[in-house]
């Protein structure tokens, strides 16, 4: 196009240089006027022609640049950097998330698990509760009874590694807020284990090991109260009465029918329990532990409870099944130092107890322990912590946040504030303050209402 | 003849014309395809999203100016391909759910000055009068040993940060160990009592809350939620604030004479109960309700004080300012202390982890062997801290552990490595479990015994108790003057 337009051009102007002078001999002349034509031009021409031809090159490159996507050779330095911190954020969450450790290689030399041996927690201790009223003679600083309450430690515990999601997180955070709460309330004491004690005895047998060491380190406590992170309390001013198993050592919330008549594999629940801390403990423990060591063991055993409980899916062995499954098959040497409790919410099962909080509220009072008043709401199933749970993560997570301000707002109350509606994080106002704020401290706290209920010293 | 000359005439301008629009043309081209590879609309796109991606761009170069992070574009990619399941977390959006069923609170009037509460000025003898009448709630649990309350908290919601809440757990769980091991109460808030008040301001009307509704509690200790014990075995030497109602780890001669804004860290501090303490959180809050008054607050405290940046009003910077301005009045009952780590800035901590666990022991609690080590600027919970957020993990984890470590070895365990969440045992099951001792003397520690027991107090020796508490209530009078003509 350009040449035509140049050719042109040179006709135009090879026509009008050319026009007074046509005559015949135009041949020779006209072939010497075209070479002729002026240097200029013809320079002109080529600059013409080679500033399109550049032009269009780099047009070209331009184009190909965007198409192709050859566009980082220039690109923003921003973008780059952007990408690569969004690259190195993911890698560090990622491994912060990742069950990978930065001492796996540097320790091959544990010894593997030997399925043949019979897995114990440790060696066998045969005088624990004289050992242990001989310490508390040695020790008088630190009783088990503390103004006639029996010294009591309530035990919980995680995972080390975040949680597959950041709720789980979020919520684990709530239920030990929660649990820091009613211990403050009730002067109990808190261990938050975040360690593997013993790598056998992973997942929800982790508790095993951990319960037998802590009773054994400590002496002084009376009783440890097992408790689940996905249980909740929800009745602040509850104290479980522990003068109602001074002949027991063991409290478990469950249903004696469903035991030992039907046999079934929820008959009663190991997450919320209490232990004593003495011998038949340790006892328990010890024939308790053996279906749990990981692999072979804890599959098989798996088969052996499907078979034997009702309504039991096949799984691996679970705590709660072995449990069980003792109690039924040894019930004379266990089951009469076990309280199999039911008449409070030592574990409240969710799903019937959520959906009514506004009716409780309205209707009853903290106090109650019971089904007008949950002690304990537990939200079973719901593995907040992980990527699946049982049922849909809308209901688990609406009805947790519920439970946690159904109890928050009982921890408010004595600082005149409470929850927006049991979904809102956000607070108001419920009491003006004031110049006397001790009056209120008296009617409210629940500490004095709660020593004054529990009557005599020991 | 003169026609046909004009026309040719005509028609060569107009090719001339022609030919230089061309040019024009192919120019103007190739300066828009310049511009698109440069400002980043580069791949395919639309002429739409070119011009989203120009301002995008023009944005992004604002925003570097500002520290870097942005951990939630990470999450955002990480879960773009989640599947629409309703058992899975991963897609959940948890603020979706969160709703306020009761209005907002009354707006306050914005001409009357902001309050913490209606002004009490006899505090001192409500709350020993209450002690009188309530022997089992004593302030004292021993000789020198008061009653504390550890004050933490987190906001309500979700972190931004994905990992957040991971490492606001551990937090937490190291303070309930601490305190589990010296018989101090914990307290964690996630409320906001007052919209006002929000940010880091709004530790002032939750301390005045909780010093009102607990009269037994003789010291509140506030605490960060990114500060962690790292030394367990060490006692606060409660003894040395006998007289005293307020200590923050920090320096006199800078807070005094220097005038610097980090002179001292009001993100680990005791405070006692009593009047005094109200006076100076009434002192101290004029500065807080957020808006105008913080941002012009925040002024005033750039200019005054050395080294402070630009930015609004914080409660450490208005608590140096305090304490500048009307010293005669504050400084005699302020101790700041630096002889242990009350608060120990992480940055110059965290390396040396391994030489302290090789040259010394716990129960120093100061640069041999800190007592809190305190990650400032990291905003584990937020999006954007000032450091780089792997260090800042990293770190924190070893602080964790290093904590963490002289827990377990009350039970025979200990961290693989500052780094690892494994553990090993240091010491075999044995059948006689109590001739073990631990190491460091913390299964049960003379600060726990119970002499007047942690929560009540013994039966017998309830008349003696209160005669102590009621001493100790009027001795540790926090009035300017002390009242010695009590009881």
């Amino acid at each position: 196009m350009g040449q035509e337009s140049f050719t042109a051009q040179k006709r135009g102007g090879g026509a009008a240089a050319t026009l007074p002078t046509t005559t015949p001999n135009g041949g020779r002349p006209a072939r010497s006027a075209s070479s002729l034509l002026p240097r200029g031009r013809q320079i002109h021409k080529t600059f013409n022609n080679i500033k399109i031809t550049i032009l269009c090159g780099f047009v070209t490159i331009l184009v190909l640049r965007g198409t192709i996507g050859l566009g980082n050779l220039v690109s923003s330095e921003s973008d780059a950097v952007n990408q690569h911190l969004i690259e190195e954020t993911n890698r560090l969450l990622d491994e912060i998330r990742s069950d990978k450790d930065p001492d796996d290689p540097d320790n091959p030399s544990e010894p593997e698990y030997n399925p043949n041996v019979t897995y114990t927690l440790g060696p066998k201790i045969t005088n624990w509760d004289q050992e242990r009223k001989s310490w508390l003679d040695r020790n008088p600083d630190f009783p088990n009874y503390v103004n006639g309450k029996a010294r009591i430690l309530l035990v919980t515990g995680s995972p080390p590694n975040p949680c597959d999601n950041a709720i789980g997180d979020h919520y684990l955070l709530k239920a030990i807020k929660n649990k820091i709460d009613y211990c403050r309330l009730h002067g109990i004491e808190i261990v938050y284990n975040m360690a593997h004690l013993d790598k056998e005895l992973a997942g929800y047998w982790a508790k095993l090991p951990l319960i037998r060491r802590l009773m054994l380190s400590h002496p002084e406590v009376e009783w440890i109260w097992w408790m689940d992170s996905d249980a909740l309390f929800t009745d602040m001013v509850f104290e479980v009465p522990l003068k109602k198993y001074d002949g027991y050592n063991m409290v478990i919330h469950g249903y004696p029918d469903l035991l030992f008549d039907q046999k079934s594999w929820i008959a009663v629940n190991t997450g919320s329990f209490l232990f004593r801390n003495c011998q038949w403990s340790l006892d328990l423990l010890d024939v308790w532990a053996p279906m749990g060591p990981k692999g072979p063991v804890r599959d098989e055993a798996g088969r052996v409870l499907t078979a034997n409980l009702k309504g039991r899916p096949a799984f691996e062995a679970d705590d709660q099944s072995a449990l069980i499954y003792l109690f039924i098959s040894q019930r004379n040497v266990w089951m009469d130092k076990v309280f199999v409790e039911n008449a409070y919410f030592l574990h409240g099962y969710w799903a019937g107890l959520v959906d009514r909080y506004e009716e409780m509220i309205e209707k009853y009072h903290p106090g109650l322990g019971d089904e007008r008043w949950p002690f304990v709401t537990h939200f079973v199933g719901c593995k907040p912590c992980g990527s699946y749970g049982d049922y849909p993560v809308e209901k688990c997570l609406r009805s947790m946040e519920r439970a946690f301000n159904f109890a928050d707002n009982q921890v408010l109350k004595l600082y005149g504030f409470r929850h927006r509606g049991l979904v809102s994080p956000k607070i108001k106002r419920i009491r003006n303050e004031t110049v006397t704020p001790l009056e209120f401290v008296d009617q409210l706290d629940i500490r004095h209402s709660a020593q004054g209920s529990s009557g005599s010293q020991s | 003849m003169t026609e046909s000359w004009f026309g040719q005439r005509r028609r060569r301008q107009l090719q001339r014309f022609l030919q230089k629009g061309k040019l024009t043309i192919l120019c103007l081209f190739l300066t828009i395809i310049v511009l698109r590879g440069n400002l980043g609309a580069g791949k395919f796109g639309t002429p739409e999203t070119d011009i989203e991606e120009i301002r995008e761009t023009f944005s992004f170069y604002r925003k570097r100016v500002e520290p870097r992070r942005v951990l939630e574009e990470a999450e955002t990619i990480k879960n773009d391909d989640a599947s629409a399941s309703g058992n899975n977390y991963a897609t959940f959006d948890i603020n979706k759910m969160f709703v306020d069923e009761e209005g907002d609170d009354i707006k306050p009037d914005p001409n009357k000055p902001y309050s913490l509460g209606p002004k009490i000025s006899d505090w001192d003898e409500q709350r020993a009068d209450w002690l009188k009448r309530n022997p089992n709630f004593s302030n004292f649990l021993g000789p020198n040993k008061p009653r504390v309350l550890l004050v933490t908290g987190s906001a309500p919601k979700p972190c931004e940060n994905p990992v957040g809440d991971h490492y606001l757990l551990k937090s937490i769980k190291n303070k309930i160990d601490y305190c589990r091991l010296h018989g101090i109460e914990l307290f964690y808030n996630m409320a906001l009592l007052d919209a006002e008040m929000a940010g880091f301001w709004a530790k002032l009307p939750l301390i005045r809350k909780l010093l009102l509704s607990h009269p037994e509690v003789e010291f509140l200790w506030w605490m960060d939620s990114d500060a962690m014990f790292t030394d367990m075995a060490y006692e606060v030497p409660w003894e040395r604030y006998k007289d005293r109602n307020f200590v923050m780890h920090g320096w006199n001669e800078m807070v005094y004479d220097e005038k610097n804004w980090i002179g001292l860290n009001t993100g680990s501090f005791l405070l006692r109960n009593c009047q005094w303490s109200l006076d100076i959180l009434d002192a101290w809050a004029p500065m807080g309700p957020k808006g105008k008054v913080r941002d012009e607050a925040g002024k005033v405290l750039t200019s005054a004080l050395k080294g402070r940046p630009v930015f609004e009003a914080d409660d450490q910077s208005a608590m140096v300012y305090l304490l500048v301005t009307e010293k005669d009045k504050w400084a005699e009952k302020v101790y700041l202390e630096n002889h242990y780590y009350l608060h120990g800035y992480w940055g110059i901590l965290v390396d040396k982890y391994e030489e302290m666990m090789e040259n010394y022991h716990p129960g120093l609690g100061d640069h041999r062997w800190p007592l809190v080590t305190h990650f400032v600027g990291c905003k584990p919970c937020g999006k954007f801290g000032d450091y780089p957020v792997e260090r800042c993990l990293k770190q924190m984890d070893r602080a964790f552990n290093f904590g963490d470590n002289q827990i377990l070895q009350m039970y025979g365990f200990t961290h693989k490595s500052l780094a690892s969440r494994r553990v090993k045992r240091t010491r075999n099951e044995t059948s006689n479990p109590l001739e073990v001792k631990d190491d460091l003397g913390l299964l049960h520690p003379a600060f726990k015994a119970v002499k007047f027991s942690n929560f009540f107090p013994l039966v017998g020796d309830i008349t003696f108790q209160s005669g102590l508490a009621a001493e100790c209530a009027f001795a540790c009078q926090c009035a300017f003057m002390l009242d010695m003509d009590s009881d």
